[in-house]
C-alpha cells in the first residue's frame, strides 16, 4: 500500500515537472527570438531524462529499508539488493552531474509489519515495474548512457529473480 | 556495430560449448532442466547473431574447434561455477552492443543481456553463492 502510494506520487511529480520544463523551454525560445527580455533570468533547467530513474532507484532502496525495519529477519537477504539500488543512484547522479542523493535511512516511514512472504512479493512487483521503466529508459538513452542504463535494467530483473 | 555483434557471437558460441561440459556434471533434474533451457536460449541468440551479421554483410570469425576451460569441471560445484562464469561473460559481451545500436537491435541486445544476467543469478542461487546479484551486470570488473 505504502509503496504504491509513493510510486504514484513520484510519477505525477515528474510528469508535472517535465511539462513545466517543456513550457519554460518554449517560452524562452519564443522570447529570445524577439530580442527583448534578454536580461531575464535563465528559465529553470529541464530535468535530466535520467532523473526519474534516479528517483526510482532511491524509492526502491527506501522500500527495502522499510521492509528490513519491519522484518529484521529479512535483512541478510534484502540488504545487498538495497545496496545495488544505492549504487545505481550514485552512478546516475554522477552521470547527470548532481550531488549524489543522501543515502541515509533516517527518514523512512515505519511500515506495519506484514508477513515476510507478502513483503517479498511486493518488493518483487516493484522490481518488475522498475525493470520495465529502466528498459524503456535504455531504449531512449543516447549511446554513451545506454550501457549503464541497460545494466540497471538487468540488475532489477535479477532482483526480481532473487525474490522468487 | 559489427565488432560488438561479433564479440557477442563468440560469447554465445563459447556458452553453447560450455553447457555441453556442464550438463555432464549435473545430477539433479532441476539443474539439468535449467542447463538445457539455458543452452537452448544461447543457441537462439547465436542464430540471431549469425543471421544479423550476414544481413550486415559482415564476416564473423569461425568458431574455434575447442575451448580451454578456465578450471577443471569435475563435479556439480565446478559445473555451477562454470555456468555462473559463462552467463556473466555473455552478459558482458552484449553490453557494448547497446551503445552501438538503436531500436529493435538495442532491444534484442538488452533482452539477451538481461536474460543472461538472470540466469547467472539463478545459478548463483543453486550454488548458494551470496549475494546472488551484481549491481551492474555486464560491466567489466
Amino acid at each position: 500500500m505504502v509503496l504504491t502510494g509513493a510510486v504514484r506520487m513520484s510519477v505525477t511529480r515528474h510528469s508535472r515537472r517535465r511539462l513545466l520544463g517543456a513550457a519554460a523551454g518554449l517560452a524562452a525560445a519564443g522570447l529570445s527570438g524577439c530580442g527583448i527580455l534578454d536580461d531575464d533570468p535563465e528559465p529553470p533547467e529541464a530535468p535530466d531524462p535520467l532523473q526519474p530513474l534516479l528517483d526510482e532507484a532511491m524509492a526502491l532502496a527506501a522500500s527495502y529499508d522499510r521492509a528490513i525495519l519491519s522484518q529484521p529477519g529479512l535483512a541478510a537477504r534484502l540488504t545487498p539488493l538495497a545496496d545495488d539500488h544505492r549504487a545505481h543512484a550514485a552512478e546516475l547522479a554522477r552521470v547527470i552531474g548532481r550531488t549524489p542523493p543522501s543515502t541515509g535511512t533516517g527518514a523512512v516511514a515505519s511500515e506495519p509489519a506484514g508477513a515476510a512472504a507478502a513483503t517479498i512479493a511486493s518488493l518483487r512487483t516493484a522490481e518488475q515495474a522498475g525493470q520495465k521503466s529502466a528498459t524503456a529508459a535504455c531504449q531512449a538513452a543516447p549511446p554513451e548512457r545506454a550501457a549503464l542504463v541497460g545494466s540497471i535494467a538487468a540488475c532489477r530483473a535479477t532482483h526480481a529473480e532473487a525474490l522468487r | 556495430m559489427n565488432p560488438q555483434l561479433g564479440a557477442a557471437l563468440a560469447a554465445e558460441e563459447a556458452a553453447i560449448y560450455a553447457y555441453g561440459v556442464i550438463g555432464v556434471r549435473l545430477n539433479s533434474r532441476g539443474d539439468e532442466t535449467e542447463a538445457r533451457a539455458a543452452e537452448q536460449a544461447h543457441r537462439g541468440r547465436r542464430d540471431y547473431l549469425v543471421a544479423r551479421l550476414s544481413q550486415l554483410k559482415a564476416s564473423s570469425a569461425p568458431s574455434p574447434a575447442g575451448y580451454e576451460l578456465p578450471f577443471p569441471v569435475t563435479d556439480r560445484a565446478s559445473a555451477l561455477k562454470l555456468a555462473i562464469r559463462v552467463e556473466d561473460g555473455v552478459t558482458q559481451s552484449w553490453r557494448p552492443v547497446l551503445a552501438v545500436t538503436t531500436g529493435n537491435d538495442r532491444g534484442t541486445a538488452l533482452a539477451a543481456m538481461t536474460e543472461a544476467a538472470v540466469r547467472a543469478t539463478r545459478w548463483r542461487r543453486l550454488a548458494a553463492v551470496t549475494p546472488a546479484t551484481l549491481a551492474f551486470p555486464g560491466r567489466p570488473e
